[in-house]
């Protein structure tokens, strides 16, 4: 009995002592939707890119973590947080108040806002002449957020789908009057296209990306916002940032 | 948290909250599907008898080979032998802004083009996509029942003097009718449920409240269990209105 109890425990040990090991040495998955170019977007050799794509990594060599990042449509990204399926999320998620009751944040890495695009030739000036209006918007996103406040959320002139290309499809085809969604993709995407262009409602309120992990993984949260306050600190932050946005860094909050 | 245990696992609180969006979503999907199997049928007849044109002499003879049956051949390969998916968004986003677009569409061009494509875009793609496609599938099954019926019976009926139409209309199709009503009601379920897919172009039908809800909350059993009972009792339905025609026209095999 006592030989068994002993063999029981020193085996018992030894997987703990395995299964840490392997938690250490274990490669994180990172979810990103590789739709929201510039800030994840897969190259032509199929690989994931972007401002987001090139933040984690330089993050997660500070932090010394593993990681592989996989494209994970946007739809489904909060449940395979949630699954299990990846470890943490960066994909150009604007941190909110519903969110942080479900997940946890690290520090912002970038400023955003909601921007409008529009045809050239129309009159809208802000959120409100959008009212009656045909306004597409991403499943889910922030700009869905928007578009629900202000016009309620099963108001029918509200389209949502899936990534932010079939919205700006959308909206070249005038199948939507506007498109609403983060300043940085709407940016990028209407000047791709010549009869879009952009409208800057100052009454937007300014809003913050940050990485997510799962509610009450401190252990990888503190990691990551460790390597995120390196990356801030040695100026490689910035670099990312200009090469990206081809503007200088704001200032952001450490919280 | 309080609000998750007052409903238990099963938050009903937020199907009830976007509760007008479900039921548009329900009557859209009805309507869409019922508009499909009637196009989807009479498209079907029309291709089947295609396929079957045959004639002695010439010219017409050519004439059904090049003029009937090779079209009709290579519209059922097409239709068959590539995603529904894919043939939606090849409709929405290139098809039909080449006909109706408010630049320089080839049908319809101008405000009215505006107006048609904000308000019914992804109805009439959706609606065309399934059309197309439900009628590929159609045709084979009028053609198989077509050709499952005796030569006898259209040789008999044409040599008392009956036309080819009239053979087809009061011999031929009657009987094929019955041997086809199970594949017919097969068709029209899967029908139902491949309409869930023009969500992806952001008509607002049952699987797109559900993502809706799933985009706002990242909560999927919800949403998803919800439309899934919904789906299942409308195939309920269509199941048992097949099983009461099939009853009805049935009544002449059982002597």
């Amino acid at each position: 009995m006592n030989i068994l109890t002993r063999i029981m425990t020193s085996l018992g040990l030894f997987i703990l002592a395995a299964g840490s090991l392997h938690a250490q040495n274990r490669e994180l998955v990172v979810g990103s939707s590789a739709t929201y170019r510039p800030f994840a977007y897969e190259s032509p050799s199929k690989e994931i890119v972007g401002y987001d794509v090139d933040i984690i990594k330089a993050v997660a060599q500070k932090a010394g973590l593993q990681i592989k990042v996989v494209n994970t449509p946007w739809t489904g990204i909060f449940a395979a947080l949630n699954n299990g399926d990846v470890d943490l999320v960066i994909s150009g998620v604007t941190i909110n108040d519903k969110r942080k009751q479900s997940y946890d944040f690290t520090a912002p890495y970038f400023e955003a806002r909601q921007l409008i695009a529009v045809q050239k030739d129309s009159p809208v000036k802000t959120l409100k002449d959008l009212a009656g209006k045909k306004v597409g918007v991403v499943t889910g996103s922030t700009g869905d957020d928007t578009a629900s406040r202000e016009f309620g959320k099963t108001n029918p002139d509200i389209r949502r789908f899936e990534s932010t290309p079939v919205v700006i499809s959308e909206l070249v085809n005038s199948g939507v009057d506007a498109a609403i969604g983060d300043n940085g993709v709407i940016a990028f995407r209407a000047q791709e296209h010549k009869q879009l262009k952009t409208v800057n409602d100052p009454s937007f309120p300014k809003e913050y990306f940050g990485i997510v992990v799962k509610q009450g993984n401190k252990a990888l949260l503190d990691k990551l916002n460790a390597g995120l306050a390196a990356v801030k600190a040695d100026g490689s932050y910035a670099q990312i940032y200009k090469k990206w946005f081809q503007a200088e860094a704001p200032v952001l909050p450490a919280q | 948290m309080d609000q998750l245990l007052w409903f238990g696992w099963f938050r009903a609180d937020i199907i009830a909250e976007y509760a007008a969006l479900f039921w548009r979503g329900l009557q859209m999907t009805i309507l869409v599907t019922l508009i499909c199997i009637v196009q989807g049928t009479l498209l079907g007849l029309a291709i089947g008898m295609a396929r079957l044109a045959e004639a002695r002499h010439a010219p017409a003879r050519q004439l059904c080979q090049y003029a009937l049956r090779w079209p009709a051949t290579v519209y059922v390969s097409f239709f068959r032998g590539t995603p529904l998916f894919v043939q939606i968004l090849l409709i929405h986003f290139a098809v039909l802004p080449l006909f109706i677009n408010p630049a320089d569409g080839l049908l319809i061009s101008g405000e009215a083009a505006r107006n048609l494509k904000q308000n019914y875009g992804a109805f009439m793609s959706g609606v065309a996509a399934l059309t197309l496609n439900a009628g590929a599938y159609i045709s084979e099954i009028f053609r198989a029942g077509i050709q499952s019926i005796d030569r006898g019976q259209a040789e008999a009926s044409r040599s008392l003097g009956l036309s080819f139409p009239r053979t087809m209309y009061h011999i031929v199709l009657p009987q094929a009718f019955r041997r086809m009503l199970p594949p017919l009601g097969n068709n029209a379920i899967s029908l139902l449920k491949d309409s869930s897919l023009i969500s992806a172009i952001g008509l607002t039908e049952l699987a797109y409240a559900a993502r809706t809800v799933a985009g706002a909350y990242s909560r999927y059993w919800e949403p998803y269990l919800t439309i899934s009972l919904m789906y299942w009792a409308l195939t309920l339905g269509l199941a048992y209105a097949v099983k009461k025609l099939e009853a009805r026209y049935g009544r002449g095999d059982s002597r």
